[in-house]
């Protein structure tokens, strides 16, 4: 028993759990631009297809990984910016704006995964692992790079839920995105809030991207096989709500990860489908609230 | 005279708050009921809980002596019972016609329901019949959205009658009307009695002066007074309501 | 009387005419110039054109934005397909997919419909995705190569049969059942039903109050949708001789989305020239580059920036000023006024 908990499913919670934070890292990108846009971002998943490949080219002109991790991100605010600013905002304003953003932001991501496979062609690349090697955490061994992976994770998770919530600018942001008239003639400038926060959401995703580039490779189609996952997690947890990600994001995973030691992995994405199908059926909110709306 | 609509002691609270309270109300068929009070007491809070839209809390509702409590706004309608709103809430994309038609079709039977469109004689004379008693034919075939706020509250009252109903419930029918608008408005209410029970809720004191046959005051969710206008206009309670430190 | 929804479908009704008489004439041509790949090609837009029909109703009409239409295409291609390797017969594979289809409907409309708006995209997305990945996981359903090997099909039409292999004979056929379909939708969305289900999109909350329920019209139109999906997808195995669990995926369901979109939502026509428009595009720009996304995907971007109306849409008010009967003309009202000043 001891050893099935210390070999099989220890390392394999922990690899969900990496796996977990990865996911946490997109669904909130993806949570905070519905909570605070309310815009459906169907191009999500190329933004994180993006973040991979930035650090695959750029890792090409033999800039370390550390740096990537923190350049790639950075990098992605101009894009987000642009995006929000020259295609989202123009339908923003129509009435059925649920449905031209998730339209809008489709089109988009046809046309970024095709890009990526022009620059990048259709094969798979795979960066180098930057800490190779297992290290043994609590009796348990586990790929040093995973664990760092979640380290850093719950580290940036830390930081959005306190930027969000605990600071101004959190502040500002949450009232524009609940009344943005009141907002504006409070003086917060709703223009950039709204690209800014577009940009944070697309960045997270970006960073996503380069933080899993080493485990799980870099090819055109990534983001489409990923974006599911995190619109799921979305869902799950409640459009909008950061705590909510991070606890579906959680769970789900998990659920995911311990499935596979039970049926045949090729099930276990079916079974988390079912598992948004079944929360929308019954609790279509998700587990939790939205931001901005107490 | 029969009670063609009863609340027994209706109330319902939200969060703490008693938002209509222990009200019995009882409309006279083929009468002018008038809900009156200052903003916040509650009208528009009993409407919806007497035509569906909020569940009571405690208390009962019986239309014809049937008991209606609890049930939702569609099987209301099939008990007769129509309703208007304080907000225009018509289908703004769609034209008057199209509006109307849409109210009245329930008069045609069911299996009607999926017959073509030529074989709905009956909604479609009504419609006829409708767009002219409410002089609405310059616009028949306008869209709604882009009517006058007196046509298209005129197109509010119309659009509950289309089904023939016996309780017509009217919130503020005459809310931002012009001076003549409002009295047209009521001459034709008044005319609705006739063949139509109907219950309203008014600011108009003018208005609920001159057509009402029995007037309800409520105040901070509960019936404060009732009677006649005359003597409801005379009782010192509801004076201080509406002009004390109410 | 006629009211502007009754113009409005009649508008829609010409385009899609002419369409069905550009169809014919194409096939004509095409079938005396001895051309087989285009009129395969223009068969497999018009079964498209079913699917992104079932789309339309859904969103142009219902106001419901539905990810995973080809989720009914997918279960009506597959069960064809069954039916076929055992039974070679066109009217069986046709009846037992809409059978399938009808309730794999009723259960997904079940599911779907006690969410609306966003949540219910997303849930019809999921509901695609899971049921696509059962499928392509799911070794006697042909896993991920699909099902291979449907036998060319002998149509029994009562004076004549058509083989599955004539070119012509068969876009004729599909083109038929495709007018079918349309037909059905169009009658349903004139009747006072259909009102309801518009009434729906117009303005939700207000329907109750007229005295109908939010929840059966809603069923309805999701319960035709799918059926209609799953019938033009029991074509599919018929004129391709396979099919797979790409017929499932999410590319399709946003390829039909496109096509409405582009075509024109809330027109039905729009749907269908949509369907054939975007065929052709990918035919030609596949033919000269392997990037044909880009294209599709600027497109589409363009049309809804641009032109979110769709093409039908643009040219629509045209038509239907042409169809509105003019004032003054309606002789009873003449006579009648006439009369009173007697």
């Amino acid at each position: 028993m001891i050893e099935f908990i210390q070999f099989v499913l220890a390392p394999q919670m922990l690899n969900g759990l990496a796996l977990g934070i990865s996911v946490i890292l997109v669904a909130l990108g993806l949570t905070i631009i519905f909570g605070l846009l309310d815009v459906i971002n169907m191009s999500h998943g190329e933004f994180y297809a993006i973040g991979a490949f930035g650090a695959l080219a750029l890792s090409a002109f033999g800039l370390n990984y550390w740096v990537l991790i923190a350049l790639v991100p950075v990098l992605m605010i101009p894009l987000g910016v642009i995006t929000e600013r020259y295609l989202v905002r123009r339908v923003y304003d129509g009435a059925d704006r649920h449905v031209s953003t998730l339209l809008l932001t489709y089109g988009l991501a046809l046309i970024l995964e095709d890009v990526l496979k022009i620059m990048f062609g259709p094969n798979t690349h795979r960066p180098e692992n930057p800490l190779p090697g297992a290290t043994e955490f609590v009796g348990v061994f586990i790929p040093t790079y995973r664990l760092f992976l979640i380290a850093i994770g719950i580290a940036v998770i830390l930081v959005v839920a306190f930027v969000v919530y605990r600071t101004r600018l959190g502040a500002m942001v949450r009232a524009a995105s609940f009344d943005r008239n009141m907002a504006a003639s409070l003086g917060v400038r709703v223009s950039w809030v709204y690209s800014g926060a577009f940009a944070f959401g697309v960045a997270l995703a970006g960073l996503a991207g380069v933080l899993l580039a080493p485990v799980y490779s870099v090819f055109p189609t990534m983001g489409r096989d990923f974006i599911l996952m995190a619109f799921t997690v979305v869902i799950v947890g409640g459009m909008g709500s950061i705590w909510g990600a991070v606890m579906a994001g959680v769970v789900l995973t998990q659920v995911q990860a311990i499935s596979s030691l039970i049926v045949s992995p090729v099930w276990s994405e079916p079974i988390v489908f079912g598992v948004m199908v079944a929360v929308l059926m019954l609790r279509p909110q998700g587990l939790f609230g939205r931001i901005g709306h107490a | 005279m029969t009670d063609i609509l009863q609340t027994e002691g209706l109330g319902i609270s939200f969060g703490g708050l008693k938002a209509v309270s222990n009200v019995d109300l009882a409309a006279k068929a083929n009468s002018i009921t008038t809900v009156i009070g200052p903003n916040g007491a509650g009208k528009t809070t009993l409407f919806n809980l007497i035509s569906g839209s909020l569940k009571p809390g405690w208390g009962r509702v019986l239309v014809d002596g049937r008991d209606v409590t609890g049930r939702s706004p569609a099987e209301l309608q099939h008990v007769g019972l129509a309703r208007s709103f304080q907000i225009t809430n018509l289908f703004f994309e769609m034209t008057v016609r199209e509006n109307l038609r849409l109210a009245a079709q329930r008069l045609e039977p069911v299996r009607h329901m999926l017959w073509p469109p030529r074989r709905t004689d009956r909604a479609a004379r009504k419609v006829t019949e409708l767009i002219d008693r409410f002089e609405l034919a310059a616009e028949a075939n306008e869209q709604v959205g882009t009517l006058s706020h007196g046509e298209q509250r005129r197109l509010e009252i119309a659009m509950c009658l289309a089904s023939e109903p016996r309780v017509l419930m009217l919130d503020e029918p005459t809310q931002g009307m012009s001076h003549s608008d409002t009295k047209d408005t009521a001459r034709m209410i008044r005319e609705l009695a006739k063949d139509v029970s109907i219950l309203l809720i008014e600011h108009d004191i003018g208005v609920v002066m001159e057509i009402s046959d029995h007037v309800v005051v409520m105040h901070q969710g509960q019936k404060l007074a009732e009677g006649s206008p005359a003597q409801v206009r005379a009782d010192p309670a509801v004076q201080a309501a509406y002009f004390g430190q109410g | 009387m006629l009211d502007r929804l009754d113009i409005s479908m009649r508008a829609n009704h010409v385009f899609s005419g002419i369409l069905a008489l550009a169809a014919l004439i194409f096939g004509v041509l095409a079938a005396a110039s001895g051309d087989v790949f285009y009129l395969r090609l223009a068969t497999e837009a018009l079964i498209l054109a079913g699917l992104a029909l079932s789309v339309d109703i859904l969103l142009g009409f219902g106001g419901l934005l539905s990810l995973g239409q080809a989720l009914y295409f997918g279960v009506g291609a597959y069960t064809a397909a069954l039916v076929l390797r055992d039974v070679p017969s066109f009217w069986l594979a046709l009846g037992v997919s809409a059978g399938v289809s009808l309730i794999a409907g009723i259960v997904g409309g079940l599911i779907a419909n006690r969410v609306r708006g966003v949540y219910f995209a997303l849930i019809t997305f999921g509901m695609a995705q899971v049921v696509a990945k059962v499928v392509y996981n799911t070794r006697e359903l042909g896993a991920s190569d699909g099902l291979i090997g449907i036998p060319i099909l002998e149509i029994p039409l009562g004076f004549v049969t058509l083989s599955a292999d004539n070119p012509l004979g068969f876009f004729l056929l599909t083109l038929s059942i495709i007018a079918i379909l349309y037909a059905v939708t169009a009658y349903m969305l004139t009747t006072s039903f259909g009102r309801v289900i518009i009434a729906l999109k117009a303005n939700e909350k207000r329907v109750p109050f007229l005295g109908y329920s939010t929840w059966w019209p809603r069923m309805v139109a999701y319960v035709l949708a799918a059926l209609i999906a799953g019938v033009s997808g029991a074509l599919y195995p018929m004129l391709r001789g396979f099919v797979s669990p790409e017929l499932m995926f999410f590319s399709m369901s946003g390829n039909a989305l496109i096509m409405v979109i582009v075509g024109g939502a809330g027109t039905l026509a729009g749907a269908l020239y949509g369907a054939v428009l975007l065929t052709m595009l990918k035919s030609v720009m596949g033919s000269m580059t392997e990037h044909h996304l880009i294209a599709i995907g600027l497109i589409f971007i363009g049309a809804i920036l641009f032109m979110p109306k769709g093409i039908v849409g643009v040219f629509k008010p045209w038509v239907e000023r042409a169809l509105t009967p003019r004032p003054g003309l309606d002789r009873a009202k003449d006579e009648a006024a006439f009369r009173s000043l007697l």
